[in-house]
Order: structure tokens, then sequence, then C-alpha cells
């Protein structure tokens, strides 16, 4: 979008005095959508659209009040904004609004030709279009009542075999097209389950018919293949409800020709709330909020980004301070949206979710003692500073780590030995603060004993080609490719071929036994392929998105290890940098964070780049980018909300209240609590968050949604609450037992301490905050009415374990 | 997102919001507003279903397709007996079982093509194949999801505890996992995980326990606003309920039972855990799953079902009787499924291994028609015959007596409607 803007800038030309539209305001810039236009053949047309951008950032749809200027008019025929070729020649166009003029060239070529009607090119569009070939129609794995289209039109050549040939005669007539059962089921003329898909006489329903009239013929041989797909505008802020912009999409195709897809493509809107897009490819604002409009043709998928404001909003910029580049990137997103964000949270609340993120437990009296007294302002800097050299923020990302890399035992696969050397070599790796491209190299490519060499136990946790080859994806790019491996995938670029591509990387790797029986050597084979599920081709190794490696006399999992963890790759540090964030924030930029695709874009594109790049230029050291993340002013705003952010929750205006992963949780209830765990393997007193092994399992952790590892599923930690949780908080052992064997309240009220003092005491170990007055009287007031102050002070702190402000990071 | 919702967005608040809406409501009304095929789940003719899952695969010949006109090598060892319902057969293990045939209907034309058991045991809980790309909900988890608790009881609750992991919540919100007892009522000692206060608290020390958290959580509720705490704030009043409401913890305790009717379910794994799930459904549980043994028998299948079939005969049969005895049986749906039925010849170590193509299940009251043999397999009890029963028709009808239209979409992860289960048809054959 921004190039957009500054070549409408550059293109500017005032020939046109200001206002001459009255009631609108002179926009700031104008958009001209398409650049350039090119005509080349008879039936080729481009439609173009007109955005101003106003100086307060809102954009109106100007194409019908915009005027257009041929200067050669002999060339183009225009029904309203479209233009239709008439001869060849170039020629300009000038499109003049508000006292701006932009110039389009115009290139007419082939004007007289006119191509055949392909299967492929126009044919197949128009299934997709009219919604035939999606999943819940024909293009079910089964089919549709006895029909089937390939979804989404994967299998072009199985799709013209079961039209023309599959029951002869049935589906389509070639002595009266028009009464072919297609024509007549998809225009709704006989009974069909789907309805009328198109009606008579249509641009649609022509093209079909004009490929019936000529015998309905396969392609000759290979068709040009769509090479991107444009979509204008790119965005746009729209003013108020019933606000309209026309969208318009263009292919680009490989023998360099264009054309307009507006009538071809499929769009949908993320948000059908705040924006509405008619299949015409007209976009309605409703409700304020944002919204993604995507449009899908052939396999490519593209986005634009709409916000919908309240029609005459009053907006003022808070001007909110800044400490680095993330606030700057929020910021910037904030006041798009006229979102204002919260305050600082205070220096307790900021102590204590700090701590919980970055160690995993919860700050000692002596630690918020000591930061309370500190008048430095540097302080949460200093404070962020100290937590990173802990110990205990190892112990955390070794955690993350080892979901990722679903560090666990396997019965007769994974044995307790080789799991432990893998967990050990991860932890060594992340205590060295090893970058993360070479820790990631070292994994992919691992060869060797699982005992000598531990990273190979990443092969061994996972022997299916397919399945390591989607892990592989998911983890590090953050995209889950499972669709495409039965047909090309529907909410993404992805392909069958990208797929069976990049899963041949992972073709050629052996397995062997070592001497010990619980040892796994891997090696590389140097042969075996992977096979396309359509038509059984070898498939060459390419990345994801990328070429096709020369792997001579190289092992296919180097080569694909060097390219994933590289800057070459552009997923894999902006991944990590939405895993990264998501752990502070609850959630990503990209959300879920494994869960890339077109159709479900970052909030915050320009903050998800400029995090990646961060890392990158880091040399990928990621407590590099913790610290940017935790001194930055928007990890540190406060859970209380204004008027402008209350109900958003996904732009990082707010703190948002997150409950306390299962390991941490019952970490800080011993902490809180001064006991000590005993998990199997581990000496007593270590954390539950140490534990090497997804599957080592106790009832509080399973309950609270420990990961078990089954999957690389960012998906398994699971953060939902149950019965069986709040039953094991009120009765079970790990509140009441704990708070008797830690023995804290007799220790104190030995000591002398009053029950004020106590309490006190409970609040700060569990809260990081002193009561207030009220809830000091409230529970001094509770323990006086009992005879048994140690018991009337263990319920107080049993209160305490079971509130909301304890089970929640704030 | 400032104001509107997207339908992704409800997916991800996951959490009950708003007073007065139950969590089952609140995932209700967000996806009434989204594009996508809605049905409203109304009481139907049954009212609880109790699932009773033979992990490993039970021989269908074993059971209740007994073939004793084929040659040795396919009838097996055992022989077969006269149900109460002329001219139906059974395996002679299932005495007790024969005298209830009249309330029973056999489908002995299951069907499904997946020989691996999690595979199988997928299709079985969900009512789909598995999928790499989706965790498909369990039948207990989607009825969870539709309808509300009653009585304080969990909706959805697993006896001992979760069997596999395709019981569970697949791409609905774990809020919807089942209950699980956490032990074997057949146990010793059996009590269920944290329902009883910790030793030494008595009611009115509870009672002051829960005035002092009400007083702590007061500075945190008033000061932030969040679906997730009135999420935490649901399940809190849920297990207070389920604490404090004596009908709810006594629904959990079967020695409220008298000693007549514990021995005639017999007092054994089989026998507890039936009269356990009958005690659920009363108390209000909508969807009770229980296992019982282990039936993968590849060698000597008659040591096998000689073993482990006499308990199941007389609880099963009781539970059935019970349930007519208490008028419950005709708003009680009883099922027994196996993963898949195993294979047609005896093998050479005399036991049977996988077969998914043809196996029985077995569905009782709730709707379902009594004295019915749905369905047949051919002469050699390998292939269907008459009315095959596909997983999807067989699970939509069980939803059908539910009252749940299974063609309803619910919302996956990645704005995925998804149906409950895909194209199913309901087999009105099977229903009164």
């Amino acid at each position: 979008m921004k190039t957009m803007i500054r070549f409408a800038l550059l293109a500017v030309l005032s020939v046109l005095p200001a206002g001459v539209n009255g009631d609108e305001p002179a926009p700031a810039s104008l958009n001209v959508f398409p650049a350039d236009i090119h005509l080349s053949a008879v039936r080729d047309r481009q439609l173009l659209l007109v955005q101003a951008v106003l100086a307060n950032g809102l954009t109106v749809d100007v194409t019908e009040k915009a005027e257009l200027k041929v200067e050669n008019e002999g060339l183009l025929r225009r029904e309203g904004t479209t233009f239709y070729p008439v001869a060849d020649g170039t020629t300009k166009l000038t499109v003049s609004y508000g006292g701006q003029a932009v110039e389009v060239p115009v290139v007419v070529q082939n004007c007289q030709v006119d191509p055949p009607v392909s299967f492929r090119l126009d044919v197949m569009p128009v299934f997709m279009k009219t919604s035939c070939n999606n999943g819940s129609c024909h293009g079910a794995a089964r089919g549709k009542d006895g029909f089937r289209l390939s979804l989404f039109g994967f299998d072009p050549e199985g799709d013209h075999y079961r039209l023309t040939r599959e029951i002869p005669g049935r589906r389509i007539n070639l002595a009266l097209p028009a009464e072919s059962l297609l024509m007549e089921k998809g225009a709704g003329q006989v009974p069909h389950t789907g309805g009328k898909r198109f009606e008579v006489g249509s641009e649609h329903y022509n093209t079909v018919l004009r490929w019936l009239e000529a015998g309905a013929p396969n392609d000759p041989g290979p068709t040009p293949a769509v090479v991107s797909v444009e979509i204008y505008p790119k965005e746009a802020v729209l003013d108020g409800e019933g606000a309209t912009q026309k969208l318009m999409v263009r292919a680009k195709y490989a023998d360099g020709t264009d054309r307009d897809v507006t009538s071809l493509a499929y769009f949908s809107s993320n948000n059908e709330n705040s924006a509405e897009i008619a299949q015409a490819g007209l976009v309605t604002a409703h409700a304020r909020g944002e919204a993604f409009i995507m449009a899908r043709f052939e396999t490519h998928t593209v986005g634009s980004h709409f916000i919908v404001l309240p029609k005459g909003l009053q907006y003022e910029d808070p001007k909110t301070p800044e400490n680095n580049y993330v606030d700057t990137l929020v910021n910037a997103k904030l006041r798009k949206l006229r979102i204002v964000p919260s305050e600082l949270c205070t220096d307790e609340e900021f102590l204590r979710r700090v701590s919980l993120d970055i160690t995993g437990t919860m700050p000692t009296m002596s630690e918020y003692d000591s930061f309370m007294a500190d008048t430095d302002p540097q302080k949460r800097d200093k404070l962020v500073d100290s937590l990173l050299q802990r110990k205990e923020f190892v112990d955390m990302w070794v955690m993350k780590w080892a979901e990722l890399l679903q560090v666990r035992t396997i019965a007769n696969r994974v044995e307790k030995k080789p799991m432990l050397a893998y967990y050990n070599w991860l932890k060594d790796r992340i205590a060295s603060n090893t970058p993360t491209d070479k820790m990631v190299q070292e994994l992919l490519s691992a060869r060797g004993g699982s005992f000598s060499s531990p990273a190979t136990n990443y092969y061994q946790t996972e022997t299916e080609t397919l399945k390591v080859s989607e892990n592989v994806a998911q983890v590090f790019m953050g995209m889950r490719m499972q669709c495409a491996q039965c047909h090309n995938h529907p909410f993404d670029r992805w392909t069958m071929d990208d797929y069976y591509g990049f899963a041949a990387f992972f073709s050629q790797i052996g397995r062997k036994q070592g001497e010990d029986p619980r040892e796994t050597i891997i090696f590389n084979s140097g042969g075996g392929e992977v096979r396309h599920l359509v038509g059984g081709r070898v498939m060459a190794p390419k990345f994801l998105g990328g070429a096709t490696p020369d792997l001579a006399g190289r092992d296919r999992r180097q080569v694909m290890a060097e390219w994933l963890a590289s800057p070459e790759n552009p997923y894999f540090a902006k991944n990590l940098a939405n895993i990264v964030w998501a752990h502070f924030f609850g959630r990503g930029i990209i959300h879920e964070v494994d869960d890339v695709r077109v159709s479900n874009p970052p909030v915050n594109a320009e903050l998800l780049d400029e995090l990646g790049r961060k890392f990158t230029e880091y040399n990928y050291d990621f407590r590099k980018l913790v610290r940017d993340i935790c001194t930055s002013r928007t990890y540190q705003l406060s859970t209380k909300t204004n008027e402008t952010n209350a109900s958003d929750h996904k732009n990082f205006a707010h703190s948002e209240l997150r409950r306390i992963r299962a390991e941490v949780l019952l970490d800080c209830i011993s902490i809180v609590t001064t006991t000590q765990d005993k998990f199997p393997g581990l000496p007593v007193g270590a954390r539950a968050v140490q534990i090497a092994d997804g599957n080592t399992a106790t009832y509080f952790l399973t309950t609270f949604g420990r990961a078990k590892r089954e999957s690389v599923c960012s998906c398994e930690v699971k953060m939902e609450p149950n019965l069986s949780q709040a039953l094991h908080l009120i009765n079970g052992d790990t509140s009441n037992a704990k708070i008797r064997q830690g023995g804290l309240i007799p220790t104190r009220l030995k000591e002398g301490k009053s029950v004020g003092d106590i309490v006190s005491e409970l609040y700060l170990r569990c809260f990081s905050r002193r009561p207030t007055e009220k809830e000091l009287a409230s529970l001094t007031a509770l323990v006086a009415e009992q005879q048994n102050t140690a018991e009337a002070l263990e319920d107080v702190f049993w209160s305490l374990l079971n509130s909301r402000e304890f089970l929640f990071n704030h | 997102m400032i104001s509107g919702q997207s339908r992704r967005s409800f997916l991800h608040v996951g959490f009950c919001g708003g007073v007065g809406l139950s969590l089952a409501q609140y995932f209700q009304l967000k996806s009434a507003q989204a594009d996508i095929k809605q049905y409203e789940s109304k009481e139907g003719s049954a009212k609880s279903v109790i699932f009773i899952f033979l992990p490993g695969g039970m021989a269908h010949q074993e059971s209740f397709d007994p073939k004793p006109y084929a040659p040795i090598e396919y009838r097996g060892p055992m022989s077969s007996i006269q149900t109460n319902v002329p001219g139906v057969f059974i395996n002679e293990r299932w005495v007790q079982t024969a005298q209830v045939m009249d309330k029973l209907a056999l489908c002995r034309s299951m069907t499904h093509g997946e020989a691996a058991h999690e595979r199988g045991t997928h299709n079985m809980f969900t009512g789909y194949r598995p999928s790499p790309a989706l965790q498909y909900p369990s039948m207990g988890s989607v009825v969870s999801h539709e309808f509300g608790p009653k009585n304080n009881i969990p909706q959805y609750i697993c006896i001992p505890s979760q069997p596999n992991e395709f019981a569970g919540t697949g791409y609905l919100s774990s809020s919807f996992a089942p209950f699980s007892l956490g032990s074997d009522p057949a146990a010793g000692g059996f009590s269920v995980q944290d329902l009883q206060l910790p030793g030494g608290v008595t009611d009115e020390r509870f009672t002051r326990r829960r005035r002092a958290l009400d007083a702590v959580n007061d500075y945190f509720v008033t000061k932030e606003k969040a679906d997730s705490l009135d999420a935490v704030d649901t399940f809190y009043q849920r297990a207070y309920g389920l604490i404090s409401s004596q009908q709810a913890r006594e629904a959990f305790d079967l020695s409220k039972e008298t000693d007549a009717l514990r021995d005639a379910y017999g007092r054994n794994t089989a026998g507890a855990r039936m009269l356990m799930a009958r005690r659920l459904i009363e108390a209000g549980a909508r969807f009770v799953t229980l296992t019982y043994g282990g039936w993968d028998m590849h060698d000597n299948i008659a040591a096998g079902m000689n073993g482990q079939v006499p308990p199941l005969d007389q609880a099963f049969a009781q539970l059935i009787r019970d349930l007519e005895a208490r008028g419950r049986l005709k708003d009680t749906l009883v099922c027994i499924a196996s993963e898949f039925g195993r294979t047609p010849k005896i093998n050479g170590t005399s036991g049977r291994d996988h077969w998914p193509k043809v196996f029985s299940v077995v569905m009782a009251g709730g709707g379902v028609k009594g004295g019915l043999v749905y369905g047949t397999s051919n002469s050699t009890a390998s292939e269907p015959e008459d009315n095959p029963l596909n997983v999807e028709d067989w699970a939509t009808t069980i939803y059908h007596c539910l009252g749940i239209v299974a063609d309803k979409e619910l919302m996956a992860p990645g704005d995925r409607p998804i149906e409950i289960v895909d194209g199913g048809k309901v087999r009105s054959e099977l229903l009164v």
C-alpha cells in the first residue's frame, strides 16, 4: 500500500481546481487502480477504481465521481469505469478528482483476436466463483449427489474427465449445449440441491455454454500459469455504516498478460459484522471494526485490509510515549483505529507480571521490597535485565522448545535415556544462548546416534515422512500444511505440489538400531522419493514458497536446514518472533502462532516484520527480543481499559488477563506455600517447568492443561477452565495439603506476628501487593470470628490460592 | 477488531460472557450470529445416553452376530442361544442379555474401514473418520456443548476416566471436556476425585472459606472485566453446586443403593460402572461413557469371552431391567459399541484379528425400538448384507434421539464451520 500511495503522490498533476465535487473534502492523495491498463484480446476488459485518501486517513471510493479522460479515445470503449479494447495502440488515461490528477498508461494489443474458451483458464474459475467445487458441495471428497469436482479445482484433468466422460451423455449434451444437465442444474432450471448458481445469459453461464458449444474441449497443452494475483485497493478506512468500496482483482500470467478477474474471484470477509463483501466485489461497511477481505482466484488468495470507523468520529492523537520500536508500531496501528492505549500498569503489577512471564516464578518478599524502594526511573528495564540472567528464564524456554520439539518418551520408539539426552541437548543450547538459527540447523540436519548426537531424536519422535515435513512447517514456519496433502490448501497459497515438494526433503532419512537397543542411528540413506498423490509423479525437493535447490551430493535435510533457518526463508524469523511475542501477550500478532496463512493475516504486519528483522539483526539471540518486548510500554500497559480500547482484544491496546499455565501455576503454589514437589526423575524441590518428559503426568498438571507433546500444535497447552480444576483447587491436595505442609501460618504465629501482618504477607506472596484497608478489615474480622486463629488464617490462605487474582497473570 | 466480533473471535473468546448465560448458551448465542447451519437443540426422546464402550474390538461372532451354520473356521468354538425374541440367537455366554432382547435393537451391519485401534475408536467416539487437519469432538463433548447441566451434575461424565483422546473435546473449547470420576467405582474406598471436602473442613468451615474467598475476589473482579474471568466463575459456581448439593454428591455414591440391587448388577467393575452410570443419568447427566474390559482377542477367543462376558452380560441385562423398572428406559439410550469387529475366520492362535468391514452394535431405550435386529451380515459375518450401517448414520441417529440435529455446524479453528456429523442420515427404522 505504501508504494501505491507513493506512486499516486508522484503521479499527481495539478490540472483542476480543488473542490470540484463540492461537499467532499479535498483528498490528500488519490489512488488509481490499476496503475496501468493492458488489453490484449477482444474479450479483455479492465475495471478502473479511484480511491481518495483524506487528510485524516479516511478513504472514499470516488470512482463514480472522478473525471476520466482518454487521450486517444478511438482505442477504448467505456462502460461505467470498465474499459474495453477497440483498436490497438498506446495512449494514456487521466483521472482527475478534487484538484488532483493521476495518469494511467494504456496499451491495447491483439484487440481483434478472440481466443477459444479454455477449460482451465475460463471454465474452471466459474466453478470456484459459483461455489460448485467448494467443500460442502461437489468439492467434497465424495462429491455431492453423485457428482464430484476437485476441491477448489486442484485437479482440472480429473474434473474434465468427470464432466465429459464419467457418465457419458449425462452431464453434458453437445448436441443441445443449453440443455446439458450442467447448465440446467447450474441455472436452477431443474431441481438442484445447490440451487441456482448463475443466471441464464449471465457472464458465467455464457462462458460455460460457449465451451460446450465448442465441443467441451480439454486444453490442448499447458495453459499459462497464474504467477500473481493483485487486489485493489489494498487497504481502506471507511467512514461509518453504509460506506462502500468497490474492489478490483487482477491476475498476471506467466506469458506476460494480465486479466481483470474481478468477476471470477471468490470474495470473502473474515468479519462480516464490520465489512460485508458481495460477490460482485462491493464492500459495505457495518459496525466499527477491522476486516480482512480476501479474493481467491485459482490457487492464489490475496487480501485487503479494511477498517470501519463510526461516522464522524472525533479523535485526538493522545501522543502516547514510546519506549522503543514496538510502541511506535503498535501505536501507529492504534492511531488508524482511533484507539487510545491504556495507561501504564503499577510497579506492583509489573513486578508480578514480568516475573511470571520471564521466570515463571512469583517475586519474593525481598524482591518486592527492593523493587518498590528503588527510585531509579529505569528500574523496570533493570528488572527485566536481571530476570533475563536468571536460570529460571532458561527453564521456561527449554520447556517451550520441548513442546515444539515434542520431547517425550514413546513406547518402543523413544526410551528414557535418549529422551533425556535430547532434553539436555536442548537445555544446553538455550542456556549457552546458542543463536536460534544455529540450533535449528543443527537439529534439522542432525545425524548419528540418539545417545551421542541427541538432536537426532527429532527424527525418532516422528518417523513418518509426511508428518515430519508437516511438523517442520508448523513449528518453524507456523504453517499448517496438512490440508495440502489431499487437495490444494483451501485457505492459503499452498498447492499439493508445494506440499509434496517440501516433504521430499525428508524422504531420505535412514534409521537403524544402535548397539544399545535403546539407541537409534539416523543417517542419510541417499535414496527414497516422495510421490505426488495425484498421478504419482516423483517430486523434486522444493523450499516452501522458494527455489528448487541443487542437491548434488548433499544431504537433503542439510540443504533444507540451511535455507529454513536463514533470512532467505521469509517465515522463519517472523514466526519465532511471533512465538516469543505470544508468550508475553497471550496471543500472537498472527494468532494462533502456528496458523500462518494468507487468510489469517497479522493484526499488525509492520510490527511482525520489524520483530523478525530485529531477530535476524540480533543474530537470532531471542533474549534481546524478549528485552525489547518487556521494556516496551505496550507490554507494561494496565489491564484497565478506557472507552476506546475496552472492546479491542487483538491490537495490544491494553493488557489482557492470562490464566497462568499449568506448570507455572503449580510452581507458584509451591513457592507461596513454601513447599516442594517431587516429580519422577527429578530431585525434590525441582519445579514442574523442569520436567523433561512430556509423558510425565500428575493430576494437577493434566487437569490444568499441560501439553503432552503428542503433537506440535500450540493448542496442546490448554488454558480454558473446567470443573475439575475448580474442584481440585477447592478440595484437592494441591491447595489444602500444601498449606499444611508448608506450615507458614503456625511459623508466623509462633514468631508472634499479628493476624494483620500475616494476612499482609499472604497477599504479598500471592498477589505481590498489600491488601487494601477494606480487605484487611474484612479478613481480620473473619479470622477474629473463630476460636482457632491458625485454622482461620489457613482459610484465608486457601481463599487466596482459589482467588481469580492468583490464577491469572494481569 | 473494535466492536464487531468476527466468527473467529467467537471461537477464541472461548468463555462464557455476561450474567445469566450458561457456557453452552453463550456459545450458542455467538454461533447463532455466524453464517452457518444452525439448529436449536431441544431435548429429544432420549434425555440421556449411557455409552458402553468395549475397547479392543469385540468379536461380533462371539456376541451379537453368531453364525451357527457357517463352517467351523468361521463359526468358531462357541455356540449360540435363543433369546426371548423368537428366531434371534446370540452367543451362548450372553445368558441374561438374551432375556432382555425384546428391549434391544441389535445392529448387525455396522461398518467402517478403519482396522487400527485408534482410528476405529476415533470413528466410534466422534462419528468422523480421522482427519490429519482437524481434531473432532466426541459425542459427549458435543452434547455438553449443546445442553447445559441439570441439577448441578456435569453433562458429560466418564467412568472411570476419559478412556482415550477421542473422547475429548476435539476442536471445541476444553470447557466441554468430560468430567472424570478419577477412580473405579468398583474399588474399595471409592470416591470421586476432589468431590469431598478435605479432612478437617466441615460444611460450616467451608462456608467461611467461601466468605473469605468472596472477600478476596471482590477487589479483583470489580477491577477486571474479562470473559475468561467469568468462565472461571461459572465453574466455581458449578463446583459449589456439586459439593454443596447432597443430591448431586449422592449421585456418585453407590452405597445409597440396596445390597440386593448392587448384587444384581454384580459387585465387580462391570456392575459398579453400570450402576454408577444409571445413578448419574438419573441425577441429570446427559452423556455417560463407561468402558469395560479388553477385547483385543487375537489368541484363544473362547477363553477370552468366557472370562470377560459374564460380568458384562449380568450388569448390562440388569441395567436394562433396572431402567425399565424405574420408568427410565424410555428416555435413556443405552449403547454398546466397540471400535470394530473381528476377522471372519479363526486364526492360527484360536483368536480373531481386527475386522472393521462388519460388526455389531447394540442400542436400547431412548426412543429406539426393542426386539429389533437391524441389518445383517453375510453368511460368514465378513460383509454387511442388508442395511449397512455406517458410522455417520449411526451417530446421527444417536444425536437425533438426544434432540440434536447432526447437520448443525459448529465453528472450528480457522473459521471452519464443521457439521456435527458430515452427511449422516437418521435411520428411522430403528426408532419407535
